[in-house]
């Protein structure tokens, strides 16, 4: 890893006095934090460091960077957000400078705090296969595979899609074994009603911060979002699960075959609510329809933006 | 005004005026006679209904919302209701995934001469809704008491 | 908002089923409703005096009518509203009839449906606003696609009325199926003689531009301002220079050409002008049959031209014109025969199609109007005509009636007795279709007359045998088999829609059926118009047509297109979408899913913006959905003026 950062470094150094500014991450106030880091001189180079403790999805800063020379440290799953953001000509491709690098999964902090029984976190240490945690108890080991963010189970691509500059490619891989039940999983094995309770419970909890939104990279509504506008007017303040999963279901209407399922939303969730589950219900309905996957592709158009006369996977109801 | 207790349940249409509207019409005329728990709102074209009026109607306690439209290749602004029909395909699996059995919700396509064809669908969908029942509601909820709209914001 | 609610009782169409009085106290106690009666005909002329009369003594600014469809009387009542000073779409219509007192009995279930409809167009127009039409100019030029009689007849009809037209046509000369033909039913006309005038008329009208040898390549713009790019194919002759003299055909050596004028019934010269009565007849070089064009010597024609008219270098050109107006008149193409395997699928050089027939039978076609069969130049003694290839079957997807095919195997028939008395015709067919003046007597007369030999029935096969065929099929009259043997025979093939139907549909934004023929904006009332407003259709395109028929849709076309530029300024509908640009955030979604083009992006203080082109905004709302901040909404059915309806019927 170590090697890979210095790297990383030396390829950003080269490359920084063509560029605005470069995203990348940083260690924060302890090892549970990390931070966005936005590199303009090549002293902040110091500061850069990237692993499976580093989660966050630095896409999401790009639109709001438009018209800048911007450099971005990308793994697979951000460059399907770059592609997607591309799609929409939310970005431009010539003003952004793509420096790939290996991903071997990216650490889930929710789940350690479960495997660590709740206890407080002193200190976590990602290694290649383990995490290691230092509670008040002492030191115990968790496998990673039983750690990681969701996405990561089943990840297409651990290296970019597309990039401009690639630190070296390790081999090997992180994925060993079956990916734990998800919330989607959990919610297709309940009755209908169940849901709906699940969802009432779920969103009883939310206090509408609006993490989930601010977070993901395909929110590009930017101070014009519906949820808070009065003229469209869909939801109102009261303070209730109806007014709430409202939103969530804006959210996922609106990111339908958009949605690259970062699972930044869920991560940013200061109440821990599984809302990735919808977005990721409707990416598996688009994805048997229109045969679609979103972030794949630049040439392609996101399937709610188009359409087929005939549609090969939709029974023509009812047709004469 | 809430739906006559017992006799009725909550059913929202959103019709096309140039197709399914006119159908509806059509089956008035010919007195076709149908079950009365259906109200159906108008709209230019499929492609007008945003699938979140109808997971807006159904968390504001619809227990079935229908879309009806031009048949694929009849509609006056010849593509409405192909993009009408991915979202409504798309809805579905929302509906589904947020606990509304995805059975409240049917599309479907009438032609302004199917009046026969209409009064079938309104049948068999009531019936359905019927054979459903109330649909889940939340357990501690108040109603939409704020004006919707711009008189709410002065 | 000081709204006023009146609820019919349409004599007793509705207050047979629905208290009326009981809605209209009812509806007192809604927001903003300051008056509310129940009228009995809200429709009449006093029912209307009596909204006018409560607008100006409760100052009511919003009305809702609880009546019939608003597909019926929203018109009315908008004037009504107009004449007592408001803005008419300060008006919302509660269908309380066709939607409730005609579809059912039970009246207390019907009170609490027509309280709550009128509870819903309450809660809509509170949330309208006073919407205007703006003007726009308009250019009074025309384009007529497609120059067959019925484009023949647009464009002369709008030329007559001092328009300028431009007549775009795909091959080189004018005058489409009809110029092929021999006679025509059941006048049994010359049908060159009848359309030649009218084909020189067009030449020589000063207000007609012809465009032969083009095609549309795009149409940009909308009513009164659209902007054509028509492409002019190569013909590598300079038609300036060209006289039509034809010596330059004489001379080509390359005499295998596929004749497209003749429908294959021989072949003819690389260098070619298609018949003697052609406009514009100028020569046209096919090129792949040229030997200087695909092996670069020869010139034969270059050398012998007398105004050096040859242009081997010559390119297609795109010229680009601006019309207001456009009658899409392009025809039908004939059904493929070879489709049917059991009449040979084209193997058979002697089972030919009625068009091939109809330039045999022609004084100008290739065998100079003698009956002579393809495969050995005889004289057919027994001709067998088949009916319904390619109509009324849906095993090949042609389930519908062609609806000319009778007439014309009929005239067909008569004419085979004339040219060879001593013929026999057998017709074979499923059913006479022949509802036009003087049509059915025309079908009896070759019967009865001309001897024609008429069998009820399909054909089952057609055998080769000993240089004749051998016609297998049943008479459903008789109950029998039949066989008859035939020297020729003549496969009444259907119509279809133009090859390319669907792409100039397209071009056009005007819908197409399933088949490919255009849609009439109204099967009934809008025959010649579509639902794109300055699109007009006449003759086959819109489905097959007889002549009368094609040439009265031609007028009729040219009609709509007059009355249309009877204004100096047309008033576009405000129910279109705009954007709250502040809300815009650029992302072009909008304009991606827009099925008419209206929406332009535009820039503002360096922010890309939507704008939407209103004059070609046709109101789908397809944008308003796409649009995830609500940036962009369709006015008169707003996001808030639909949710304020769904929240009215489902509360909570």
């Amino acid at each position: 890893m170590v090697q890979h950062t210095q790297e990383l470094r030396k390829l950003i150094a080269q490359a920084l006095p063509e560029l605005d500014v470069v995203l990348a991450w940083t260690s924060g106030s302890n090892q549970l934090a990390s931070a966005p880091l936005f590199i303009t001189a090549e002293d902040d180079l110091d500061k850069l460091d990237f692993g499976p403790m580093h989660v966050q999805n630095l896409a999401a800063y790009l639109p709001s960077l438009k018209g800048r020379k911007v450099g971005i440290v990308t793994r697979g799953c951000d460059s399907r957000t770059i592609i997607e953001l591309l799609q929409e000509k939310l970005i431009n491709r010539d003003e952004i400078t793509i420096f790939g690098i290996p991903c071997t999964g990216a650490v889930n902090i929710r789940k350690v705090r479960e495997a660590a029984d709740g206890q407080r976190l002193r200190s976590v240490e990602a290694g290649k296969d383990i995490v290691s945690v230092t509670t008040d108890e002492g030191v115990r080991t968790i496998p990673m595979q039983d750690v990681l963010m969701e996405k990561c189970y089943n990840c297409p691509s651990q290296t970019p899609l597309i990039h401009d500059h690639m630190v070296t490619e390790r081999n090997g891989c992180h994925m060993t074994g079956e990916a734990p039940e998800s919330t989607l999983d959990k919610l297709d094995a309940m009755e209908p009603d169940a849901r709906f309770a699940f969802w009432e419970e779920s969103m009883d909890r939310c206090i509408r911060c609006y993490a989930c939104r601010n977070a993901c990279p395909l929110c590009v509504c930017k101070d014009s979002c519906v949820a808070q506008s009065r003229d469209p007017h869909w939801v109102d303040l009261s303070d209730n699960p109806r007014e709430k999963l409202m939103f969530q279901a804006i959210h996922a209407l609106h990111t339908a075959g958009r949605c690259t399922e970062c699972g930044e939303c869920e991560r940013a969730c200061p109440m821990g609510i599984p809302i990735l589950a919808m977005k990721q219900a409707l990416n598996r309905r688009i994805k048997h329809l229109f045969d679609y996957e979103a972030g794949m592709d630049m040439e392609n158009t996101p399937p709610l933006f188009m359409f087929r006369q005939q549609e090969e996977h939709i029974k023509e109801r009812d047709a004469r | 005004m809430p739906v006559l207790e017992g006799k009725e349940l909550r059913i929202v249409g959103f019709l096309c005026n140039w197709c399914s509207y006119g159908g509806a019409d059509t089956a008035g005329v010919g007195r076709f006679a149908q079950p009365t728990d259906l109200r159906i709102i108008k709209l230019p074209c499929t492609g007008r209904v945003n699938p979140l009026f109808v997971v807006r109607a159904f968390l504001n306690g619809a227990d079935g919302v229908l879309v009806s439209g031009c048949h694929p290749g009849d509609c006056h602004y010849t593509a409405g209701n192909f993009y009408a029909r991915r979202r409504l395909e798309v809805l579905r699996e929302l509906l589904d995934v947020m606990g509304i059995q995805p059975e409240r919700f049917h599309y479907t396509w009438v032609s302004a001469s199917e009046g026969q064809k209409w009064k079938q669908v309104v049948s068999d969908f009531t019936a359905r809704i019927h054979e459903l029942g109330p649909a889940a509601s939340f357990s501690n909820c108040p109603a939409v008491t704020v004006e919707t709209g711009m008189k709410a914001a002065i | 908002m000081n709204i006023g609610v009146f609820v019919c009782h349409c004599g007793s169409n509705i207050a047979g089923t629905v208290d009326t009085e009981k809605v209209a106290e009812a509806a007192r106690s809604f927001p903003d409703v300051a008056f509310s009666t129940d009228t009995m005909y809200a429709c009449s002329e006093p029912g209307q005096a009596g909204i006018i009369d409560a607008i100006k003594e409760y100052g009511l600014d919003g009305i809702v009518v609880a009546s019939c469809t608003p597909r019926m009387h929203e018109a009315t009542f908008r004037k009504t509203l107009e004449r007592a000073g408001l803005n008419k779409y300060l008006f919302e219509m509660a269908n309380i009839r066709e939607h409730v007192s005609w579809i059912g009995k039970d009246k207390e279930a019907n009170t609490n449906k027509a309280t709550e409809l009128v509870k819903m167009a309450v809660a809509k127009l509170r949330n309208n606003t006073e919407l205007h039409a703006g003007e726009f100019e308009i250019n009074k030029r025309v384009m007529v696609i497609g120059g067959g009689v019925a484009g023949i007849q647009a464009a002369l009809d709008c030329a007559d009325g001092g328009l300028e037209v431009i007549l775009v046509e795909r091959e080189s000369s004018i005058g489409g199926k009809m110029a092929k033909l021999d006679k025509t039913f059941p006048t049994v006309d010359c049908s060159s003689c009848i359309l030649g005038p009218r084909m020189v008329d067009v030449a020589q009208h000063p207000n007609i531009t012809l465009y032969a040898m083009s095609e549309v390549e795009s149409v940009n713009g909308f009513v009164g301002n659209f902007d054509v790019s028509i492409r002019k194919k190569a013909t590598y002759v300079d038609w300036e220079a060209c006289t039509g003299c034809g010596q330059c055909m004489e001379k080509c050596p390359s005499k295998k050409a596929e004749d497209h004028f003749n429908e294959g019934v021989g072949t003819t010269t690389a260098i070619n002008i298609p018949f003697p009565q052609a406009i514009p007849k100028k020569a046209v070089i096919n090129a792949n049959a040229c030997i200087m064009l695909s092996k670069g010597k020869c010139g034969a024609c270059a050398k012998l031209c007398p105004t050096q008219a040859i242009r081997f270098e010559q390119q297609d050109e795109v010229v680009q014109e601006q019309v207001g107006a456009i009658i899409a008149a392009t025809g039908y193409d004939l059904f493929d025969h070879t489709l049917y395997g059991e009449y040979g699928g084209g193997r058979y050089p002697d089972v030919i199609t009625s068009i091939q027939y109809e330039r045999l039978l022609s004084a100008s076609g290739p065998t100079g109007g003698h009956i002579k069969r393809p495969s050995d130049g005889k004289e057919p003694r027994n001709v067998v005509f088949i009916q319904c290839v390619g109509s009324r079957d849906p095993s090949v997807n042609r389930p519908y009636c062609s609806g000319f095919c009778c007439m014309y195997t009929a005239k067909q028939a008569i004419l085979t007795k004339d040219h060879i008395p001593d013929s026999q015709s057998h017709v074979f067919y499923m059913d006479i279709r022949s509802p036009g003046k003087l049509y059915d007597e025309f079908t009896r007369r070759a019967m009865e007359e001309y001897g024609a030999r008429y069998i009820r029935g399909r054909v089952s096969t057609i055998q080769p045998r000993n240089g004749h065929y051998v016609v297998k099929g049943a008479d459903t009259i008789m109950g029998t088999q039949v066989e008859v043997e035939a020297d020729l025979v003549v496969l009444a093939v259907g119509a279809e829609a133009s090859k390319g139907a669907g792409e100039l549909a397209e071009k056009l934004r005007i819908s197409y059926d399933g088949y490919g023929f255009f849609m009439e904006g109204h099967p009934k009332l809008k025959p010649v118009e579509t639902n794109t407003a300055g699109v007009y259709l006449a003759g086959s395109c819109q489905g097959p047509k007889d002549i009368p028929s094609s040439v009265a849709q031609g007028s009729a076309a040219a009609s709509k297109v007059q009355s249309l530029f009877s204004k100096d300024k047309l008033a576009s509908d405000p129910q279109v979408s705009s954007v709250a640009m502040q809300r815009c955030v650029g992302c072009a979604k909008c304009e991606s899913t827009c099925p008419f083009g209206a929406i332009e992006m535009t820039e503002f203080r360096g922010m890309p913006k939507a704008s939407v082109v209103e004059t070609v905004c046709q109101g789908c709302g397809v944008c308003a959905v796409t649009c995830p901040q609500g940036a962009i909404q369709l006015q008169h059915f707003t996001d808030n003026q639909i949710l304020a309806e769904v929240n009215a019927l489902c509360p909570y």
